[in-house]
């Protein structure tokens, strides 16, 4: 159960002078009232969570942005921004009394500039659309979170999206140099740009990541570079998880960074070979994907690199690409894991959580353990090059309660995340889906400092509340705030 | 002048609690390596916290590094060497630029987003950045960020810290990401280019996959300073490192002087004094009745920038790293005059977007020129305002980037 | 997702199905990558991802299609586009199939909307009366200023002069040249008859000649898309032809049926589907469901000929909606192209719909237009000699964009092997 903040009641009394109101900053189709229209804006990719929206409006023009956002400011009216609707954490999950700002339209490439290897665009270009808007010209952008065909990149910039090669090419947040956003009360700002460093505090970097909570972004400016001239992947099985785990962490100790490594569990291999037929080995507990990128002559020489050490670590069985098409046939299965996944039961959650690397054999043990004691089954893929994991639990919306034990189970593999040394979220965000969990990572005084950053940006506390923390900051207290012995803070105010 | 020294992170949260208690600002020193770097502070008490230092936990293969705060650079780099691992940042040491004695510190280093050549590819300080704990303008102790590589729980505070030069918090523990070191290095001294044809042929290089780790350019003047003989011969030297392990960095050289031009090519110690000139600003140096920015305009833009700065001061020496996105100027301090040249500079720099940093000056000086680019009213105010969220009262660091905060 | 609908509900086996589509969607939104329509609106609620959630609203509340939700169905092209990206399988297509049905049967279109949609549905799957229906149009042509939008865009799209029919299209048999390999019926189709006689004629010249006897079956006509994707039954059409290939099927015998639009191949497939409840139809529908081939399907079997003049021409592959998302057919055309001696070019953004989509361009003249001017400019960045497509529609809409010739596949691997130049190459 994740409760949101309270509803106000005078917004909702004020609905519909409202929704007249924002018709004025928004004509035409961006604005949408009805109630099943609205329905359709309910839930991102984390569909466990629904919440009919106040309003949806879609903006066309940064200036119809700022205009939404001094008016909710003036009437003291929530917002909850949302790209492409892909989170898996419920960050765009509406409020009740809130407008839901969808940058759907924002969909332009606004500048390449070759010379100094960026692209600007408008947040609602997806990652994989940036991606091919430069890739006549020799370059590409490397994040690529697995959604990264819908995803937009102003959702990327909110999440600081990984994906499989962020261990050798880094995280949104290492790509991303310039943004333009919008404060809640409609205040343009940009931050960074075509330069290198911030000439100051480095608020850029405290945006990306920020979870739709500090500002609404209008425009990214991303770093591009030449892709690698050519990629080798291994395709290594092993009898153990512990032995593919120890493989990696011993190519790494070797002093070498592989684009990506990936580890998929035995029901994970026998879901995405019976989709798509790449050849996994069925008879390994557990399969290890690495890649290498470079100059061929760099990747070879990595290759028989990591044969070794994968022979070292007792792999059954071990293939290297010898073509293009066979890399990518290898990765196929990979991909399509997630689906492939889906296909074997109605739903599944997808779990994501951070560990050291060192102690993913335990928690895969732990987590099977977890298995019998709710009775749903796990599939496990994850970015083993960074201890990234996507447990996926497996279970069916119709049958009752089937839910409730899948999100109790995912709450159980992350406190273990957080127990092993590791975090609750390496990629997807804290969204709702970790907001209670926060806890167990932080104290109060460490919740505290980050509620009074919040303030700093948005201190009536409107942009995307009920997200990320459990607690909503009351800026007023900011002046007072001090704590003795991990004390509650403000405790004459409602939790929620 | 009081001096606190508390011995451990507890101590030190007590002594800012006490210090804000009484509205008594402080000047937070580790190795005491950079004080001349930024505004001077306005305080008088002094807050010592070399004592926090040591390796916490250094895991190779999790490519994970946490240390107390006040741990010298030199300790770490020792530790990461006998893995053959490093900071790719490549945190230069400023104590010659600066004129300054100390011992720099990797709290200092995050501190202040101190970089090295080879951020224009690998990133910078911050881009490391994992986690930390710190003790606020309040003396309560907090953390943020984790210690594994891939995390993005909560705002990313490491972002905000590495660069705010102590004014926001005083970091007591930090968590870097390691990475391996590279087996060998060559670098490409290609001779006699002007700068602007220097500055494309950077960004050509750049453009390309053989993963180019150092770019800069020297112009003859500033070459010649150099303590390798074969970047001092005479002209301008416009520098290409490459690094990795050896047969792929002898096939990625001769593709790229397939494609570039043929140059002297510095072995990997040659490089390795070479990149650690630049990082240092050597070329520079002595500062002695000069005054030093540091400029980070749009790359594009640099050559355009330094002809604007030349036309105004005859003085003007410089040079260009990251492939121009970082350009290192020294004027004559007498002609620069009372805003050590600030009009022309930030002048000169208002079209190429970006911002100009003076960083070695005199006290004086430093206090009544704007040392950091001025932003625009409503950043600032934002700034302000973060500011006022970890130190309401103003007694970390007051004044180090900003008057008044 | 999650679905809620009753038991007395599912009972209905229409229900039934689109229920196991809806449970299909885990609501991930790839599919919004994809459609033409998100693209260019950049609303959820114009993407498959947002249509699937109005549908699954709409019926699972038993509810009439209400105003917004005929604006958003409308909307979609029905180029399935979705059902390519999709990772977990969710058949789209007859999700909005049905939903299509249940606007028809529950809302009260504007009487303008009706009166168009009821002329199309009886004009255009009868070529007699379509053919009346375009000396009209060009009679109206010059007055097209003056008329509203959907009128102004039907005119755009009529040609300004209408071919001679051809005897090509009547029900009868071609025998093959040579010995007899293959005895496969050809759906002459309905509007293509019309617009393009040509494309049956190089058809049958291609086939006969590749040893193929050609029946154009008596009683087959309109495949039933068009009448279908409106909403409309196209039930009666599509038995109409289950049983005139049954009678060939038993009289001669059948190893395929052949379309070259691959709008009606697309349809032709799904008569399994259409009729699985059916118990006299079901069988033999989808006995033709699985003869059914596009020629390029059947041509990549039988194997091009060596060609008898290659010209070596650019020619810019628009792949049609229906044959790469419909039917999954991608590499067929372009291959038998590269042997026919064409230099091939793939289209940037070729999976992207030129607009056309059925009746599309005749009702959403809006978007249909803006869909055609990027798919123009996309095949003019490739810079070609021609434009060659697997369905009339799509010749027929970008050929209204642009100066380029534009031709069916069929009539480049006919004049490759041995037929006449297809007179828009002049």
């Amino acid at each position: 159960m994740i409760l949101m903040p309270p509803p106000d009641q005078a917004v909702l009394a004020r609905r519909t002078q409202i929704v007249a109101d924002l018709r004025q900053i928004v004509p035409g189709d961006g604005v949408i009232d009805t109630e099943h229209e609205r329905r359709a804006f309910e839930c991102d990719g984390l569909t466990a969570y629904r919440q009919l929206p106040m309003v949806v409006v879609l903006p066309s023009t940064t200036a119809q942005i700022v205009g939404v956002l001094r008016y909710c400011t003036a009437h003291n009216v929530k917002v909850v921004p949302r790209g492409a609707g892909t989170s898996l954490s419920g960050g765009a999950l509406p409020l009740e009394d809130g407008v839901l700002l969808g940058l759907g339209k924002f969909k332009r490439i606004l500048e390449i500039d070759t010379a100094n290897r960026c692209v600007v665009v408008q947040p609602g270009v997806t990652n994989l659309g940036i991606t091919h808007a430069v890739q006549g010209l020799g370059l590409y952008y490397a994040p690529d979170p697995s959604s990264q065909i819908a995803c937009t990149i102003g959702g990327n910039v909110a999440e600081n999206s990984g994906g499989v090669h962020c261990l050798k090419y880094g995280l949104t947040t290492n790509n991303v140099i310039g943004i333009e956003m919008v404060t809640m009360d409609g205040e343009i700002l940009r931050l960074g740009g075509k330069h290198f460093d911030s000439g100051g505090l480095d608020l850029l970097g405290v945006m990306v990541g920020s979870e739709g909570l500090l500002g609404v972004v209008t425009e990214v400016t991303v770093r591009v570079l030449p892709p690698p001239p050519g990629a080798r992947a291994l395709m290594i099985g092993f009898p153990t998880v512990e032995g593919s785990a120890d493989c990696v962490a011993d190519i790494i100790a070797a002093g070498i960074i592989p684009g990506g490594m990936e580890i998929m569990d035995r029901l994970a291999v026998e879901a995405a070979e019976a989709f798509v037929h790449a050849g996994y080995p069925l008879e390994a507990a557990a399969l290890l994907i690495v890649e290498l990128d470079g100059v061929a002559v760099e990747v070879d020489h990595l290759v028989a690199l990591v044969e070794e050490i994968a022979q070292r670590h007792g792999a059954t069985s071990c293939r290297a690409s010898q073509s293009e098409a066979e890399r990518l046939l290898f990765w196929a299965g990979r991909k399509a894991a997630f689906p492939a996944v889906g296909r074997l039961s109605p739903d599944y959650y997808c779990m994501d959580g951070t560990i050291p690397r060192r102690r993913i054999g335990y928690v895969l043990a732990r987590i099977t353990q977890m298995e019998q004691v709710y009775g749903l089954r796990v599939a496990n893929v994850f970015h083993a090059g960074d201890g990234n994991l996507h447990p996926l639990i497996l279970y069916n919306a119709n049958i009752p309660g089937e839910l409730e034990r899948a999100e109790e189970f995912g709450n159980d593999i992350l406190r273990l995340c957080v127990e092993v040394g590791g975090v609750l979220t390496g990629e997807h965000g804290v969204g709702i889906e970790k907001r209670d969990l926060m806890g167990t990572m932080f104290n109060e005084t460490d919740l505290g400092q980050q509620q009074r950053l919040k303030c700093a940006f948005d201190p009536a506390s409107l942009l995307n509340p009920g997200k990320v923390f459990p607690q909503l900051c009351n800026c007023a207290e900011l002046g007072r705030v001090h704590v003795h012995g991990g004390q509650t803070r403000f405790p004459e105010l409602p939790r929620f | 002048m009081p001096r606190f020294t508390p011995q451990n992170a507890a101590e030190a949260a007590e002594i800012i609690a006490r210090a804000a208690a009484g509205n008594q600002p402080l000047e937070i020193i580790a190795g005491a390596s950079k004080r001349a770097l930024g505004r001077p502070v306005a305080s008088n008490d002094v807050l010592d916290i070399s004592a926090l230092r040591g390796i916490i936990s250094y895991e190779p293969a999790e490519l994970v590094l946490s240390v107390h705060a006040a741990t010298p650079m030199s300790e770490i780099e020792a530790a990461l060497s006998e893995h053959q691992q490093m900071l790719a940042f490549e945190p230069p040491d400023w104590r010659g630029l600066l004129g300054s004695g100390g011992e720099p510190t990797l709290g200092g280093v995050v501190a202040c987003n101190q970089s090295g050549p080879r951020r224009v590819r690998a990133g910078a300080a911050r881009d490391y950045f994992l986690g930390f704990s710190a003790i606020n303008g309040w003396g309560e102790s907090w953390k943020a960020g984790g210690k594994v590589v891939k995390n993005v729980t909560g705002y990313d505070m490491s972002k905000l810290q590495a660069g705010a030069f102590g004014t926001l918090s005083v970091l007591t523990e930090i968590t870097l990401k390691v990475m391996p070191k590279p087996q060998t290095a060559t670098t490409i001294l290609l001779p006699s280019l002007a700068g602007e044809v220097a500055i494309a042929l950077l960004s050509q290089a750049l453009n390309t996959p053989y993963e180019i780790s150092g770019a800069a350019h020297l112009p003859a003047v500033v070459a010649r300073r150099s303590g390798v003989a074969a970047a001092a011969q005479g002209g301008a030297v416009t520098a290409l490192r490459l690094e990795g392990h050896a047969p792929s960095v002898a096939f990625r050289v001769e593709a790229a002087e397939v494609l570039l031009g043929r140059g002297e090519r510095l072995d990997a110690a040659q490089s390795a004094q070479f990149w650690r000139e630049v990082g240092e600003v050597s070329p520079l140096l002595p500062a002695e009745g000069r005054v030093i920015w540091r400029l980070c305009p749009t790359p594009s833009a640099a050559p355009e920038v330094l002809q604007g700065i030349s036309g105004a001061f005859a003085s003007a020496e410089a040079y260009y790293d990251w492939g121009g996105g970082l350009i290192w100027l020294s004027l004559d301090a007498a002609a620069a005059g009372p805003d050590a040249g600030a009009a022309a500079v930030r002048g000169a720099m208002a079209r190429a977007g970006g911002h100009a940093t003076l960083i070695a000056a005199p006290a004086a000086l430093r206090t009544a020129v704007p040392v950091f680019t001025p932003l625009p009213g409503p950043l600032e105010a934002l700034a302000r305002r973060v500011k006022q969220s970890f130190d309401l009262r103003g007694i970390l660091n007051p004044g180090r980037i900003q008057e008044g905060h | 997702m999650q679905t809620n609908f009753t038991a007395a509900q599912l009972a209905n086996p229409d229900i039934a199905a689109s229920e196991q589509i809806l449970r299909s969607c885990v609501h991930c939104g790839f599919c919004t990558a994809t459609c033409p329509t998100y693209a260019l609106l950049g609303d959820e609620l114009d993407s498959p991802r947002g249509r699937i959630y109005l549908i699954k609203d709409m019926l699972e509340n038993d509810r009439p299609a209400t105003a917004e939700v005929v604006k958003h169905v409308d909307r979609c092209l029905s180029c399935l586009s979705c059902m390519t990206t999709c990772p977990s399988g969710v058949n789209y297509m007859h999700l909005v199939d049905h939903a299509r049905h249940h606007i028809e049967e529950t809302y009260r279109r504007p009487w303008a909307d009706r009166a168009l949609r009821r002329v199309l549905g009886a004009v255009l799957p009868s070529p007699a009366r379509f053919r009346l229906a375009l000396r009209a149009a060009a009679l109206g042509k010059p007055f097209s200023r003056y008329m509203p939008a959907r009128l102004r865009a039907m005119l755009a799209l009529a040609p300004a002069r209408l071919p001679a029919p051809s005897p090509v299209s009547r029900p009868q048999i071609f025998p093959a040249t040579g010995p007899r390999v293959r005895r496969v019926a050809m759906l002459a189709g309905c509007a293509q008859q019309v617009l393009a006689p040509q494309i049956n004629e190089a058809t049958v010249r291609l086939l006969t000649r590749h040893g193929c006897e050609v029946v154009v079956a008596n009683g087959a006509g309109c495949c039933g898309a068009l009448t279908h994707h409106l909403g409309q039954d196209g039930h009666a059409a599509a038995r109409a032809n289950i049983l005139a290939w049954q009678r060939e099927i038993e009289s001669g015998g059948l190893d395929a049926i052949v379309m070259n639009a691959s709008g009606c191949g697309t349809m032709v497939k799904d008569y399994g589907f259409m009729f699985r409840n059916d118990p006299q139809l079901a069988a033999p529908a989808a006995q033709v469901s699985a003869l059914a081939q596009d020629i390029t399907e059947l041509m990549a079997r039988i194997g091009l000929r060596q060609p008898v003049q290659t010209s070596g021409q650019r020619v810019a592959y628009h792949s049609a909606c229906s044959l790469q998302h419909g039917q999954k057919i991608t590499n067929e055309p372009k291959q038998l192209l590269k042997q026919a001696g064409f230099t091939v070019l793939d289209v940037p953004e070729g999976h992207l719909c030129c607009g056309s989509a059925g009746s599309y361009n005749l009702l959403q003249p809006e978007i249909a237009g803006q869909l055609r001017e990027r798919k123009v400019m996309n095949i003019k960045s490739t810079a070609p000699d021609l434009i060659a497509a697997g369905n009339i529609g799509c010749l027929t809409q970008i050929a209204t964009g642009t100066q380029l010739p534009v031709v069916h596949t069929v009539e480049l691997l006919d004049w490759a092997t041995g037929g006449p130049k297809p007179a828009a190459l002049g």
